[in-house]
């Protein structure tokens, strides 16, 4: 009796210090307090290492302490992004400030539903659910949405292979995962250049799901398939271009047939600067690791008004891509400094790369 | 008196026997033979099916993609192969290829260490993979923890430290030498598919020659006999999972010679391809069934269905459903003659 009597006691204190309604934070926050946290999905790729070097190139150029930043890596898993955001907002909810790739569309609702709930502040990029807004009633925590136009971007690719290309010949297509947005609208980028260019066909395409080893012997295959009849590779990401890269290599052809790429990796960059790709595009990961972080910091100490004051288009807009080539290459080749941001963290100048409303 | 298929052994002799042998043994042991031969059968029906659908399939320049494609998986296979004789299972391959894949990397002259071991490298992350499964099978035998448990907890280990290793910052390979060799031909044969062939002719020999490979299969069929034999079935285990580790370990740096990184995700889908082909090859999941030629086949198979469809031109949407189905007819033609008798199926 009693040790039941003791069970229910703990549970009942534990339940009050736990799970007590959260502290709101509509008052801004010390700049020691707060806390930066980038979720992700993993960081094996250098596109999610450079997200989250740029998340600390921004706590180091505020004066604050690398203890006051954390990483969440969520490896692919949906409902771990959820929980990992839960589990770290038991304390501080209302000074902590969310970065987040998320790892697919639905638990941007989950995470938005876990900010407005905890007093937490995210931003989000790349897409999130239709209809769905910072701007609409209730998303006060949703600081802001920073879209990335892939139809834009697979466009701007297109065009540089078209050209590389001469306009004429045979191309065959590397896709991303089949159902991520990003991939699907990369790919209609490339379609929409095709109908533009008659002179070119598409003789073939195949998922190689974002992976190089995966892509390497699609593109062997295609190679014993297709012979000279392929002029030019298109990839829907950097890291299945260079697999179609060393798939050339081994036949001799790398640098003599025109790939390209999506993301701006270092390796990719140095790619187009040997010659054996021709270009990629980059939404510039130092930028997307940080600029939410900035953007939360700007509004917790009070120098950037609070979101729900933000025009509509402060809060859901697409970032200004980036088409790296043989012509401004150079720029690109070695890791930026913080000072190359300074302009995009400027709490006046959190928008400076909207290029226009995300949808 | 004992029964020996449909005749009759007497303890007189053999001599009884033999003139009681009859038809129904000779069309018993020539059933057994062809069923035997069903994979082998597969391999040939899509081969020929594929040349009709594309003439190209067939040319030098595809044979010669098709042995580069096979190589790793065959490497893979060879080294799963002892494991489900056993009746075990290693889920850790895809967790070794990427450590010993980025050891690799890092060891080879390379874009962030100073080192330039060439050759040794590849020696080097083999062993490396041996040492994880050692630890694999010690864990397993000692711990008396299914093999399952262990290998998708040293999975995970395995991905982890590979992960610590890159750090975000992927070693890129620069030994020009060693890249070239693995992407290149010795007369017109890729080198790779020789590694290979020489790492399935060790299989081959440790499975026929020595007692590590014919006591896989009593292992396979009974443990607790085996045990009750005095078969030294933990030292067996051990083996087993040692081999299995090398394999991984070889595997994970001639795929990162050829791609030319050291690669976190370069082990991607390759446990469940090279457990496949074991399967398909005719090596029961169960064990004491099999051979590393069968898993040759194995691999065979799904190189050239996984060739094939992208000269057929199957749509991406399309591929892994259309490749499931005829894994699971390959698998069916493979045991159709075993599915009459009381066997338990796992």
């Amino acid at each position: 009796m009693r040790q039941h009597a003791l069970i229910l006691f703990a549970g009942a204190a534990s339940f009050v210090a736990f799970g007590g309604p959260a502290a709101r934070a509509d008052t801004p926050c010390k700049k020691e307090d707060i806390r930066f946290i980038n979720s992700m999905r993993e960081i094996a790729q250098p596109y999610h290492a450079d997200l989250d070097k740029g998340g600390r190139l921004f706590v180091q150029s505020v004066g604050l302490n690398d203890k006051q930043y954390v990483l969440q890596l969520n490896q692919s898993d949906s409902d771990k992004q959820v929980s990992l955001m839960r589990a770290v907002l038991a304390t501080n909810p209302g000074c902590t400030v969310f970065n987040v790739e998320p790892n697919n569309l639905p638990e941007v609702r989950l995470i938005v539903q876990t900010a407005n709930q905890t007093g937490a502040w995210v931003v989000t990029h790349w897409s999130h659910p239709d209809g769905f807004y910072p701007y609409q009633q209730g998303n006060d925590h949703w600081i802001a949405h920073i879209g990335v136009n892939s139809l834009d971007a697979g466009v701007s690719v297109s065009r540089s292979l078209v050209n590389a290309m001469g306009g004429q010949g045979g191309i065959v297509a590397l896709q991303g995962i089949l159902e991520n947005k990003p991939a699907q609208l990369r790919f209609a980028g490339l379609q929409k250049v095709l109908a533009e260019n008659p002179g070119v066909t598409l003789l073939d395409q195949q998922t190689a799901n974002w992976d190089r080893s995966q892509a390497f012997p699609i593109v062997q295959a295609w190679l014993s398939k297709y012979g000279d009849k392929i002029k030019a590779i298109w990839a829907a990401n950097d890291d299945m271009a260079l697999g179609a890269v060393e798939a050339l290599r081994a036949q001799g052809l790398a640098g003599k047939i025109p790939v390209v790429g999506v993301d701006g990796i270092p390796e990719a960059i140095q790619a187009v600067k040997t010659g054996e790709m021709t270009a990629t595009v980059s939404s510039d990961a130092y930028y997307q690791g940080s600029i939410g972080l900035a953007m939360g910091y700007c509004v917790l100490t009070g120098q950037a008004p609070m979101p729900a004051k933000w025009t509509n288009e402060q809060r859901n807009f697409n970032l200004r891509l980036i088409t790296i080539s043989k012509d401004n290459v150079d720029q690109y080749l070695n890791p930026p400094p913080a000072s190359a941001y300074a302009g995009d963290w400027d709490c006046n100048k959190l928008w400076s790369r909207d290029t226009g409303p995300a949808d | 008196m004992a029964e020996l298929g449909h005749a009759r052994v007497s303890p007189v002799g053999r001599r009884v026997a033999r003139r009681e042998v009859g038809a129904s043994t000779i069309a018993a042991t020539l059933r057994r033979n062809v069923l035997a031969w069903t994979p082998a059968l597969a391999l040939g029906v899509l081969c020929i099916a594929f040349s009709i659908a594309d003439a190209r399939f067939a040319s030098l320049a595809n044979i010669h993609t098709l042995a580069s494609q096979a190589a790793l998986p065959l490497i893979l296979a060879t080294g799963m192969t002892f494991i489900i004789l056993q009746g075990s299972i290693d889920l850790s391959v895809e967790g070794v290829m990427a450590a010993c894949s980025l050891t690799f990397a890092l060891l080879v002259r390379n874009s962030r260490t100073g080192l330039d071991l060439g050759v040794l490298a590849i020696v080097a992350a083999s062993l490396l993979g041996a040492c994880f499964g050692v630890a694999n099978g010690a864990l397993i035998t000692r711990l008396r923890v299914p093999s399952f448990m262990v290998t998708l907890g040293t999975w995970s280990i395995t991905s982890g430290v590979a992960m610590l290793i890159s750090g975000g910052q992927p070693p890129q390979i620069r030994d020009m030498a060693m890249r070239n060799w693995a992407l290149g031909d010795s007369l017109g044969v890729p080198n790779l598919i020789v590694v290979a062939i020489v790492f399935l002719a060790v299989g081959y020999l440790l499975q026929t020659y020595t007692r590590f490979g014919r006591y896989s299969y009593i292992v396979g069929s009974s443990e607790d006999i085996a045990r009750l034999s005095g078969v030294a079935v933990d030292r067996f285990k051990v083996l087993a999972f040692a081999f299995c580790g090398l394999s991984s370990g070889l595997a994970g740096a001639l795929e990162s010679a050829r791609l030319g990184l050291g690669h976190v995700q370069i082990g991607a889908n390759q446990m469940f391809l090279a457990l496949t082909a074991v399967v398909i090859g005719g090596t029961s999941l169960s064990g004491g069934r099999g051979g590393v030629v069968q898993s040759m086949v194995g691999v065979l198979i799904l190189t050239v269905l996984a060739n094939g469809m992208i000269f057929v031109g199957v749509t991406p949407y399309l591929q892994t459903a259309v490749q499931g189905a005829i894994i699971l007819l390959a698998v069916i033609a493979a045991t159709w003659h075993l599915r009459g008798r009381l066997r338990v199926v796992k």
